[in-house]
């Protein structure tokens, strides 16, 4: 409860302080979502097994997206920056599409 | 081990069928963390019991999940209406340089036009000046205005060797009168004395002891040049009373008179101060 309260209030806080974001971290914002909502939903299957962890929750979750953000600023040094972050995106989305699917068989025992 | 792959139930030969297939199957077989597992593992030899409920750290990750969302969003959508006016406005410079280019394009038709309609004028007023120099230059050689140069005769005639003053044998200002009035009908065209060109306002007079011609005093033997046809110009004057008369004053009172005819001799100008008018003008109609 507490958690889904920090999400509410986070995204409210978002919505209202509109913090301003350096240009040169603007690129690589998306891709850290997109980590974040897989640590996210990763840490909800861990819940629903029974096996959910705060520390191995916050530590999944922060180096999910500094290694993503790293992966597509190194990529964007290298000239592939817009490969790279396909790649990881693809990786993180087949991950959160699986970690879905096991959510799923746990609320509907299916 | 805790974590369960998801396919677990393919066979091993499924599985090796391609490298990409078991990369896409490892991605899902972990996607959940193992450290979850392993940690519940630990907990459970511990005794401890699984520790489910999510603390404040989670609380804390989750609103920085949030934060990261809100602030993602709101950049994504304030980012595309800044696109979209650089677009419309990249649209309207274009629609702006499209009009221009017509713009100048006709100018280019109309300055082309004009261009030609100019060169066709200018080469009528060149082909005009032409005309127009032809005539005045025409005009200048006629007056004495400039020096004319040409085919024609040259009479040389003196006084009487030895005579005397006030005898017969002397050349009278009325005798070359009458033989530039001769050269005049014989068809001449342009006459000079001793290198006085005779223009339109040229006398022939006595002044004291000389002749003059254009104010200028004449010294015996006087040199009369005129350019005219060299084939027919002697034999016309001859015919002339003014060729007629030198003929007497030839044989009757021993004036020494020769003839000439030249095949090209240069008259030079009459001097600009016989060339001024004062009163006589241009009617005021346009030739």
């Amino acid at each position: 409860m507490i958690a889904l309260l920090g999400l509410i209030i986070g995204v409210a806080a978002g919505l209202i302080i509109e913090p301003e974001v350096p240009d040169s971290m603007e690129p690589y914002l998306p891709i850290a979502v997109v980590a974040a909502l897989d640590a996210s939903f990763g840490a909800l299957r861990a819940y629903l097994d029974d096996i959910f962890d705060d520390k191995v929750f916050v530590v999944s979750f922060l180096s999910n997206v500094i290694i993503a953000a790293l992966i597509v600023y190194l990529g964007d040094k290298l000239g592939v920056g817009a490969q790279l972050s396909t790649g990881v995106v693809v990786v993180l989305g087949i991950r959160i599409f699986s970690n879905v699917a096991a959510i799923r068989r746990h609320i509907f025992h299916a | 081990m805790i974590a369960r792959p998801p396919f677990d139930k393919r066979s091993q030969a499924d599985r090796r069928t391609t490298s990409s297939w078991e990369l896409l199957e490892q991605v899902s077989a972990t996607s959940l963390d193992e450290d979850y597992g392993r940690v519940a593992a630990r907990r459970g030899a511990q005794g401890k019991g699984s520790r489910r409920r999510p603390k404040l750290l989670a609380a804390i990750a989750l609103l920085a999940l949030g934060v990261l969302i809100a602030v993602t969003t709101l950049q994504t959508r304030s980012a595309s209406p800044v696109d979209a006016q650089e677009r419309s406005s990249l649209v309207s410079q274009i629609h702006d340089r499209e009009a221009d280019i017509s713009r100048l394009a006709n100018r280019n038709d109309r300055l082309q036009t004009d261009v030609g309609t100019l060169q066709s004028s200018a080469e009528q007023l060149g082909g005009k000046g032409d005309t127009l120099l032809d005539a005045l230059n025409q005009a200048r050689l006629l007056t004495g205005a400039i020096p004319a140069t040409g085919p024609g005769l040259r009479i040389v005639a003196d006084d009487e060797a030895n005579g005397q003053a006030g005898s017969g044998g002397t050349i009278l200002d009325v005798d070359l009168q009458v033989m530039v009035n001769g050269l005049w009908q014989a068809g001449a065209e342009a006459i000079s004395i001793n290198g006085n060109r005779l223009g339109s306002l040229s006398a022939i007079r006595t002044a004291g002891r000389a002749i003059t011609v254009n104010y200028n005093s004449l010294i015996p033997p006087y040199v009369v040049t005129a350019i005219g046809d060299p084939d027919t110009l002697e034999a016309a004057f001859a015919e002339t009373p003014g060729g007629q008369a030198w003929f007497d004053l030839e044989t009757n009172y021993g004036i020494q008179f020769d003839m000439d005819t030249v095949d090209q001799v240069t008259l030079p100008a009459v001097p600009s101060e016989r060339l001024d008018t004062q009163y006589a003008q241009r009617p005021s109609e346009k030739p």
